[in-house]
């Protein structure tokens, strides 16, 4: 295999190596990622959407219920908000939700309306828990255009960002959804994801690995925005690639468009246990989703936006992790471009990423 | 006025005649619409419970619902092969064959359509596309070609045959001047609705299973062959239980069109096998789990060798004078290729081009029985649509159905 | 009716064609050949921003640092050496506290151990100078103050020193945005043991290893 010339392909075969622990640590202190270590949690088998249906008890009242339910919801906010009885509480949050389905699309609105979407957002998350959160809908700077870069040599792949992220970014608890994949490499077996491990569970660094971070790299061509049939996703002036979580309509023509593995979808309603809720929010960035909408990394617009690094940035212990403006030519980020040797993925299908990669 | 008076004399009619029919025209109905219920049920809990009761996930994002969807495109924009004989090289043949070609259409738009939604995370919000009201990425998304493509066909397939049927109620014959030009367009809008579904996929550098310029023809090679076969099929029940008089010549004459698509989709396949496999790079990866599994992962090879083998046997059936014209066998041939053609267009096309994803990881995709039971359920709603649209046709074609005077 | 049809075909690629030139043009970014030219261009006039990230940095007390043609802020240091003045206990030089006799003193720095190259090549010191505790000195006996120890350090590690002094080595404390505020060597690296420990990851997603069953 390995005297051959040629490119081949390695089909069907299992790899001696990854039937073994692949930190190739000899003194068993490496927890193999496949096997053992997470037997316990492979054998609660996850049911499937039907089984969960249908071995719930329901009677035919509920099943009616469920049946209409979708159909009430335009009807139910009229009839609350023409409803004498309801309380004034109960007939706002019906006018809420009746404007917010309704509204248009954050990217066409004038400062005003983004203002009053923020303000409307606000104030129900205030009616329905009695908790306040602070929103911003901060637009880009001028001269400023984000750029990150990633320092292969330095990652070990502790996954202190991945943790930072998804508690700064209110991901999904239940479908464990991550921005960020951390990809343990094979030295000597230059970039081959193929051979690369991300989500693996022993001691790190492991010898003769590599780490390597992906995550949405906020392409400066980017053909998730191409695709999208209703924009709502876009590239905003600082270089930011965000969605509008009420705008888009789920079809996830994007995240098929996605060389990079970028974007998230919301197969079910996402769940944040609420103490663990980050209030500091952005429209655009972290602020609660629901069901049936995509979602990514904004580079935590609602950090960076105001001049700070974000989460992951923030929480990498070894500072493989480099954040800045690629406008000012005295940054950090453009030290590393102009003195680095840097390279991106898949840099030959044109989508210009701004995430780039260096070693020491 | 008068049309208007006529018109709603033609829905009184019809309804009257849909919802009169034989037993089994009765039994046939009660089975699609209890199909539907059930699809209708199982849609209910997935806007419930959002699409995390499909088996889809953020590896393989499209699964059944666009598989379908693909493949009815294609069998939507066959009935060009009926409407260009008929009305341009006026080919008395197939006349009697169009309109049920375009009843077909109309059918396989709809549930084109229905897939669509089905698969929308947010249907709620689907007014978001409609031009004016909501924002419409044009020309930037390929989504949006599709959108309108499938539209002004399903337009164009439900005017035409209206014009038609409604002159014929009336007793008139339809002005040539009149729909000619309709069904010049639709000519090239079946050729666009098909080329267009095959851009979306297409055009996506990231998917290099489906970046590959063969795509488009081979989408219209395999449609012109799976959407005739379908044809040639319902006129085979047409016939044989109603009263309509369909030749044997034209059913001959549509099984040719099936032979040279089938053919000609079979030499394109061999094209890309042997791109795939003759010098195989990275991007033939997803090659290699479709046909061979990868990594030990092998959940599409019995899917797509029966799809190959249907395709081939059928193929080869089809190419002898002496089996395509022994009429048994042709139908036989025609569900063999209807069926391949199913799983390659559906299951052999979309699924592994998420498979390896971007970074090498292969997440395998089975659909679950909620998905299943949507799925059905809009095939059900289809048949039953078409079902709906034949029988008027028919009776107005035989003159059963007729505009009783303006008395 | 053959003339109609080509008529039918050449507006049909007309539309294409038109559709194919918005394609094409979509991007208005379209001057640019490349992200680099972009960046190249956009940044010649730049007049810096109005964001600052002084309001993350939090407490801490910094000290400017000017290395060739960077200058930038690294946290002070000798606030957070315990008992610092050193000179506190080291009261007389190292080699009279040092010794059997010395009852009167009492052990001291028991807890640090050297883990930092070979001892050919390091002993204590190589950066601590027993004549004058308060102060470490250079390989030459040059003094060097504590809040400034990246210089020690950039003795031997020059290639991390040019990366740190770019930016590209260690780690920016706040934000992205100015004043730049980096974390100095031994804010992360232990001088005495300077070789960061494995340890295991933060997490492990029991959800990707189902969807790739």
């Amino acid at each position: 295999m390995s005297d051959k010339k040629w490119f081949s392909l390695n089909i069907g075969k299992e790899h001696k190596a990854s039937s073994k622990c692949g930190c190739g640590n000899a003194s068993g202190s490496c927890n193999s990622h496949d096997s053992g270590g997470n037997a316990g949690i492979g054998e609660e088998r996850v049911k499937d959407g039907f089984e969960q249906v249908f071995e719930v008890k329901m009677d035919r009242r509920s099943a009616f219920r469920k049946l209409t339910a979708s159909l009430m919801i335009g009807a139910g906010a009229v009839s609350t908000s023409c409803s004498m009885v309801a309380g004034d509480e109960a007939k706002e949050k019906a006018q809420i939700d009746w404007e917010e389905q309704f509204k248009g699309n954050y990217k066409l609105m004038t400062d005003d309306e983004k203002k009053a979407t923020v303000d409307r957002l606000v104030r129900s998350y205030q009616l329905r828990t009695g908790k306040n959160i602070k929103m911003s809908s901060k637009d880009a700077q001028e001269g400023v255009l984000f750029g990150y870069a990633f320092n292969i040599s330095k990652c070990q792949g502790y996954m202190d960002c991945v943790t930072a992220c998804v508690k700064e970014n209110n991901q999904d608890r239940n479908s464990q959804m991550e921005y960020i994949r951390i990809h343990e490499m094979k030295d000597g077996k230059g970039l081959d994801f193929g051979e690369a491990d991300d989500n693996y569970y022993h001691e790190v660094p492991a010898e003769g690995h590599f780490y390597l971070g992906t995550q949405c790299f906020h392409c400066d061509n980017p053909p998730c925005v191409d695709v999208c049939p209703v924009q709502a996703t876009w590239r905003e002036d600082d270089g930011l690639v965000v969605v509008d979580y009420d705008w888009c309509v789920g079809c996830r023509y994007c995240m098929a468009a996605c060389p990079y593995d970028g974007r998230r979808f919301n197969w079910s309603t996402p769940e944040v246990p609420e103490e663990e809720i980050n209030k500091n929010q952005h429209y655009l960035g972290n602020r609660l989703r629901k069901k049936g909408v995509m979602e990514k990394c904004t580079f935590c617009v609602q950090r960076s936006r105001s001049g700070q690094n974000p989460a992951c940035v923030e929480a990498c212990p070894t500072g493989a992790r480099i954040f800045g403006n690629l406008l000012d030519p005295n940054s950090t980020i453009r030290w590393v471009l102009e003195n680095k040797k840097v390279f991106r993925l898949k840099e030959d299908l044109g989508t210009e990423p701004k995430f780039w990669y260096f070693m020491d | 006025m008068r049309r208007l008076k006529v018109f709603k004399s033609l829905v009184v009619d019809s309804m009257r005649v849909i919802t009169h029919g034989s037993k089994n025209y009765h039994i046939w109905m009660g089975f699609l619409s209890f199909i539907m219920l059930i699809g209708m049920y199982c849609y209910s809990i997935q806007l419930d419970q959002g699409l995390s009761v499909t088996g889809m996930t953020d590896r393989v994002s499209w699964g059944l619902y666009i598989s379908n969807f693909t493949f009815l495109v294609g069998v939507a924009a066959a009935a060009v092969m009926l409407v260009m004989p008929t009305y341009v090289l006026k080919d008395i043949d197939f006349k009697q064959a169009v309109l049920i070609g375009e009843g077909l259409a109309v059918a396989a738009l709809i549930m084109c359509l229905a897939f669509v939604i089905a698969d929308m995370g947010g249907p709620s919000v689907l007014w978001h596309m409609i031009p004016g009201i909501g924002v419409f990425n044009f020309p930037s998304s390929m989504l949006t070609w599709d959108v309108i493509v499938l539209n002004g066909y399903l337009f164009l397939n439900i005017s035409i045959p209206f014009y038609i049927l409604f002159r014929h109620y009336q007793g008139r014959e339809a002005k040539h001047s009149v729909y000619l030009p309709g069904a010049l367009i639709s000519v090239f809008w079946a050729v666009g609705i098909h080329l267009v579904t095959a851009f979306l996929y297409q055009g996506l550098q990231a998917r290099p299973f489906w970046n590959n310029a063969l795509l488009g023809p081979r989408f219209l090679a395999s449609a012109f062959a799976a959407g005739p076969a379908l044809i040639i099929l319902v006129l085979a029940i047409i016939r044989n239980s109603t009263a309509f008089k369909i030749e044997d010549k034209t059913i001959k004459k549509i099984a040719m069109v099936v032979t040279v698509a089938a053919q000609v989709n079979l030499i394109m396949l061999i094209s890309e096998l042997f791109k795939e496999f003759y010098a195989p790079t990275h991007h033939s990866e997803s090659a290699y789990y479709l046909f061979f599994g990868l990594h030990g992962k092998s959940a599409l090879i019995p899917w797509i060798w029966t799809a190959i083998t249907l395709n081939v046997t059928a193929t080869v059936i089809l190419t002898f004078h002496k089996l395509r014209n022994n009429l048994r066998v042709l139908y036989f041939a025609c569900v063999l290729l209807f069926i391949g053609i199913w799983i390659e267009k559906g299951f052999g096309l979309i699924v592994p081009g998420f498979i390896p994803g971007p970074y090498g990881k292969i997440a395998e995709y089975t659909p679950t029985l909620i998905e299943i039971g949507v799925t059905i359920g809009i095939w059900a709603l289809g048949a039953f649509l078409f079902t709906i649209l034949a029988k008027t046709a028919i009776n107005i074609e035989l003159g059963k159905l007729r505009y009783k005077g303006d008395n | 009716m053959m003339k109609s049809n080509l008529n039918y075909i050449i507006s049909l690629l007309g539309v294409l064609f038109l559709g194919m030139q918005f394609q094409s043009c979509k991007h208005k970014e379209g001057e640019y050949h490349s992200i680099n030219d972009k960046i190249e261009s956009e940044s010649k006039n730049y007049h810096g921003t109005t964001l600052s990230s002084e309001a993350f940095l939090g407490d801490i007390k910094t000290v400017e640092v000017t290395e060739g043609a960077h200058s930038f802020l690294i946290p002070e240091r000798k606030s957070h050496i315990k008992s610092y003045a050193c000179t506190e206990c080291h009261s007389k030089p190292l080699n009279q506290m040092q010794g059997a006799d010395s009852e009167e003193y009492q052990k001291a720095h028991w807890d640090v151990k050297m883990i930092h190259a070979r001892e050919l090549t390091m002993n204590c010191i190589t950066c601590h100078d027993g004549n004058n505790m308060n102060e470490l000195k250079s390989l030459t006996g040059a003094r060097i103050d504590f809040n400034k120890s990246y210089q020690l350090c950039s003795q031997c590690h020059s290639n991390q020193f040019q990366d740190w002094k770019g930016g590209a080595h260690g780690k920016r404390i706040g934000g992205w945005a100015p004043p730049r505020v980096s974390m100095t060597c031994v804010n992360c690296h232990n001088p005495h043991q300077p070789a960061i420990q494995p340890k295991w990851p933060a997490r492990f997603n029991t959800q990707k290893v189902l969807e790739r069953k």
